[in-house]
């Protein structure tokens, strides 16, 4: 019986524990309560039985509690990465939160007022604002989440390390310049949500993008059937698999940097390598059929009259080009500074000269 | 009436403020000497791991000493210490059943004589300031 009641003690122990120590951890704290109860039995002169079990695991202390100390402090975000957490949510919150208002804005715009769907529209907006932020707040717990387990649960050799580099931490860093080859926590972690909510948006959810309408003209609220017009044709959703290629494998390279803390040759010629990839899948979408699925057509039953639509029209063809150019910019000028710091790999010196 | 309620809550409050004022107190200074305690476990057990003990004889031996150490501080703190490469175990069959032995490995009694002459200045020190 009091062997029947270790083994249960012990097994709900290891049932809290990882499946990595279980069996010794649970073999250990078996010997430990033989060995109690053993002496108990010496000081006392009875034999073992229930009741001296009982009073054994009593002491020992609960199962919950005695797994606990085995279990150190666990985090799902941790205090390093805890206040760019907050900074990335709250700046996604708001740009939610201005989205939503801005499709409040349009949905009033277009409905006919009445009390009712007045107070419809503005129910369903918030509804539609609430599960977005959730959806928001899911995806970035979740991108940190993964980011705290690769950067620090991988083991005490990381910690040490960052240990060591705030031993070394130079007061002289608080001014502009730092080292070129330092990586940039935040910049970092901001690629990797942005790459992650492009892999998802476009993968996932493709219907986001675009619009809809009802057929009584209503684009938020009405009686009429939905129409759902998307804005991106299919000549773009063929470019897709080759753009989540990217994102993921810089998803990856940031991790890499992040871990590394700072930036070597490997990483520069392969940041290099997915910026180079990433301007040409811009120059062949910018040289490829149209990017936009609409044709004035689909706006003259939303917008009224084809002078409207074709103005629309026209205001998105150029919006997309310029989104295009400015990938190619921005990237090539990424690709000139990554090349910058892979000749002249070297650190910029420092503003302030040192007093002796 | 109302004057009655009035000074009835400030002696609730005052009350309140008494007992739980005391509680607080006293959590508080448990902390404070858990806190200054925690460095030290960590000598002593190191200090008694010269020959190899299996962890029920270590507690019994620190109590001895008059150290009182926790189960459920000393066990996890063990294998801690081993994971940092301060200690090694290993498992024997003794009557007819398995006992975890722990020994200073190298690094351990590297690690002893420092920890040591820390304490020595640490005291020291003390002595002066209190």
């Amino acid at each position: 019986m009091s062997t029947n009641l270790i083994d249960t003690y012990v097994s709900e122990i290891g049932h809290r524990l990882p499946r990595k120590t279980r069996a010794d951890i649970e073999a250990e704290i078996r010997s430990i309560l033989q060995d109690m109860l053993e002496e108990r039995s010496q000081k006392t002169g009875k034999p073992v039985d229930e009741e001296m079990t009982l009073e054994v695991l009593k002491a020992y202390g609960a199962p919950e509690k005695v797994a606990a100390t085995y279990q150190g402090e666990r985090y799902l975000i941790g205090p390093r990465l805890y206040p760019i957490f907050i900074t990335v949510l709250r700046i996604v919150l708001i740009v939610t939160g201005i989205l939503a208002a801005i499709g409040l804005g349009v949905a009033v715009y277009q409905t006919t007022l009445t009390p009712l769907n007045t107070f419809e529209t503005i129910i369903k907006a918030f509804a539609n604002f609430g599960v977005s932020m959730m959806i928001a707040l899911g995806n970035i717990v979740f991108i940190f989440a993964i980011l705290e387990w690769s950067l620090f649960h991988a083991g005490a050799k990381v910690d040490l390390k960052g240990l060591q580099r705030e031993k070394e931490w130079d007061p002289r860093s608080l001014t502009k310049v730092t080292s070129t080859n330092q990586v940039k926590m935040g910049e970092t972690i901001a690629e990797i949500v942005g790459c992650f909510a492009a892999i998802v948006i476009f993968n996932f959810y493709p219907q986001i993008i675009g619009f809809g309408y009802t057929t009584n003209g209503n684009w938020y609220v009405g009686a009429g059937n939905w129409t759902f017009i998307p804005l991106l044709s299919e000549a773009f959703f063929k470019f897709v698999p080759y753009l989540t290629l990217v994102w993921a494998l810089t998803i990856i390279l940031d991790i890499v940097l992040l871990r590394m803390g700072h930036w070597n040759t490997v990483a520069c010629i392969n940041s290099i390598g997915l910026k180079v990839i990433g301007i040409i899948i811009a120059v062949v979408m910018l040289a490829g059929p149209s990017l936009l699925a609409i044709a004035a057509d689909n706006l003259i039953a939303s917008l009224g009259d084809i002078g409207a639509a074709q103005i629309v029209l026209a205001y998105l063809s150029q919006l997309v080009r310029l989104v295009l150019w400015l990938a190619i910019i921005v990237g090539s000028l990424e690709v000139i500074k990554l090349t910058y710091r892979l000749i002249f790999n070297r650190e910029l010196p420092l503003n302030i000269p040192i007093k002796k | 009436m109302f004057n009655n309620t009035y000074h009835l809550d400030i002696l609730y409050i005052i009350q309140y403020n008494a007992v739980n004022g005391d509680a607080m107190t006293n959590e508080s200074f448990e902390n404070v000497i858990l806190e200054l305690r925690r460095g030290v476990i960590v000598m002593a057990v190191l200090s008694q791991l010269d020959k190899e003990q299996y962890g029920y004889s270590l507690i019994n031996g620190l109590k001895e000493h008059g150290l009182e150490i926790d189960q459920g501080t000393l066990y996890p703190l063990l294998r801690r210490l081993e994971s940092q490469g301060f200690l090694h175990s290993n498992w024997r069959i003794e009557a007819d059943r398995p006992r975890r032995y722990y020994v200073l490995s190298d690094e351990g009694r590297t690690l002893l004589p420092r920890l040591k002459e820390e304490w020595t200045t640490i005291v020291s020190m003390m002595k002066k300031m209190l």
